[in-house]
């Protein structure tokens, strides 16, 4: 079944069409990377998704409903966006403290998730004071909160060093592993090629492509077959 | 009730919710404490004599002025969240907009009202120490007390929805709180100049009707018959609030998080 679904999404910025006509759908239980250059579209149709943005035409679907129809969206969703939605005032338990709240989690929920994502230590610290690094890691930490079956996490590796990429790999492997359906957004591709399960390349807010990793690739790099694909998309 | 909790939570967590409750403490306190000083330094006698019971009253009275930091406090609840960008986890959290609004509106009265009641107590107690500094003073008449306990805690819980309201409307957060100051303390005044008959029915009409109660003062000109009575002023307020939140609701609640 799809967990995710994008039927014939479109999303204009005055006169900007951000999102074209974007057609895809993402398998349960498996890790999709949401592939394109920058400006590509990657997290407007992550928005439409999740009822932040209003599409102009068509709709986005997750788990058979728009996200708005939900019950308690935490427990079933989990996201990161690239605004991370964190106050900085706010120490990082505590902005976990207020997901919880709104999503009647249990407090003992947040130590648990600081634990999973390695930020304990720096709980109680206020989170404007976080590095990049640790600023994503405490956004996954948010999205995991509810203990979720699907993630959506627009370029959670954005920021992060080798060892931090390298350790969300891991992570995200064995998410995938529990059986989480997982939908990355990436503009780094080396990354995702080792990552991901499936993909779905975006350019100009049109779908390029989407398949299993092996069938998109052939035998070249997953650069190869987005170079062949994006080639002649000239701005 | 759990995102009644959770905006709780903000609330309590964040440093500004407390300079803003010193901000109001002071206001409260400071004025009771130089109304009596500027009464008995007037040789005119314009401002009348704190032998005079209803000066005495008019002076305890001035324990609500802080009811501006209430809605101050609601635009802060409400644009505070596109300011820091907590929007995206708050909405992702409740998707259906209208309830966050619902409990922001919510705790915004309750904090509201407890602000006003923190700082008009505080600022009693130090108006009646300053006025055992002056000699002949008249005792306050006895509603008085009451009376500043149901205008503190109705103003405070219904100014707070007003800022709730204007927060939804106006999501810049320095233009919501800088067009709310202009609007009550310069275009107001203009227009009330221009149409008095109208004034008790515009905020600031309404807020002073609310205030009155029964504090009459013949002796520095206020008149509160010129007013509403305090409850259709508070009622009127609530409409203010009600059109400003519907408005939002089919408007800017309805934009686009980024
Ligand atoms: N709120 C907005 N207002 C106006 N234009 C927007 C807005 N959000 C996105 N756009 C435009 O839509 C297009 C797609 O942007 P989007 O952020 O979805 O790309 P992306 O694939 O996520 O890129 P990146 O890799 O840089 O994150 C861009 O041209 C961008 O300028
Ligand atoms: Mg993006």
């Amino acid at each position: 079944m799809a967990a995710i679904e994008f039927l014939d999404l479109g999303k204009k910025y005055g006169k900007v069409r951000s999102v074209r006509k974007l057609t895809a759908s993402i398998t349960e239980g498996k890790i999709t990377g949401l592939l394109g250059p920058n400006g590509a579209g990657k997290s407007t149709s992550l928005r439409c998704l999740l009822g932040l943005a209003k599409p102009t035409s068509g709709e986005a679907k997750i788990l058979g409903v728009h996200y708005k129809e939900l019950k308690n969206p935490l427990t079933q969703i989990g996201a990161v966006l690239d605004s991370r939605g964190f106050h900085g005032g706010l120490t990082g338990k505590q902005n976990l403290k207020v997901m919880a709240a709104a999503a009647k989690i249990p407090d003992a929920r947040v130590d648990e998730v600081l634990k999973l994502v390695d930020l304990e230590a720096a709980a109680n610290k206020k989170a404007k004071g976080y590095s990049l690094g640790m600023k994503q890691r405490l956004s996954l930490a948010g999205a995991l909160l509810g203990n979720p079956k699907v993630l959506i996490l627009d370029e959670p590796a954005n920021g992060l060093d080798p060892i931090g990429i390298a350790w969300l790999r891991g992570f995200l492997r064995t998410l995938a592993n529990e059986g989480k359906t997982i939908l990355v957004s990436s503009h780094q591709l080396a990354e995702m090629q080792s990552t991901v399960d499936d993909v779905i390349i975006i350019n100009h807010g049109m779908l390029m492509a989407q398949g299993s990793m092996k069938e998109i690739i052939g035998e070249g790099t997953l650069e190869d077959a987005f170079l062949k694909l994006t080639a002649g998309g000239a701005r | 009730m759990n995102l009644v909790k959770a905006e709780l939570r903000k609330l309590v967590y964040s440093r500004s919710t407390y300079g803003l409750l010193l901000a109001s403490i002071f206001v409260a306190v400071l004025s009771t404490v130089v109304t009596p000083i500027v009464i008995e330094q007037d040789e005119t006698g314009v401002f009348g004599s704190l032998e005079d019971r209803a000066m005495v009253d008019g002076v305890y009275a001035n324990a609500i002025s802080s009811y501006i930091f209430a809605i101050i406090l609601g635009i802060l609840i409400m644009s505070g969240e596109f300011r820091h960008g907590t929007a995206v986890a708050t909405f992702l959290a409740s998707p259906k907009r209208a309830r966050v609004l619902i409990a922001k509106l919510v705790v915004t009265a309750l904090a509201g009202a407890l602000f006003q009641i923190i700082s008009a107590g505080l600022s009693v107690l130090t108006g009646y120490y300053t006025l055992t500094f002056f000699e002949n003073v008249a005792s306050p008449s006895e509603s008085v007390f009451i009376n500043l306990a149901v205008a503190s805690v109705l103003s405070g819980a219904v100014l707070g929805l007003v800022g709730v309201a204007i927060g939804s409307l106006i999501r810049n957060q320095l233009i919501a709180i800088v067009s709310t100051l202009v609007w009550l303390f310069v275009l107001e005044p203009i227009v009330l100049l221009l149409f008095v008959d109208a004034g008790k029915w515009l905020p600031t009409g309404a807020i002073t009707g609310m205030l009155a109660l029964e504090f009459e003062s013949e002796a520095i000109g206020v008149s509160t018959a010129d007013y509403l009575s305090p409850g259709i002023s508070a009622l009127v307020l609530l409409g203010y609030g009600a059109v400003f939140t519907a408005v939002a609701l089919v408007t800017s609640m309805r934009r686009d998080i980024d």
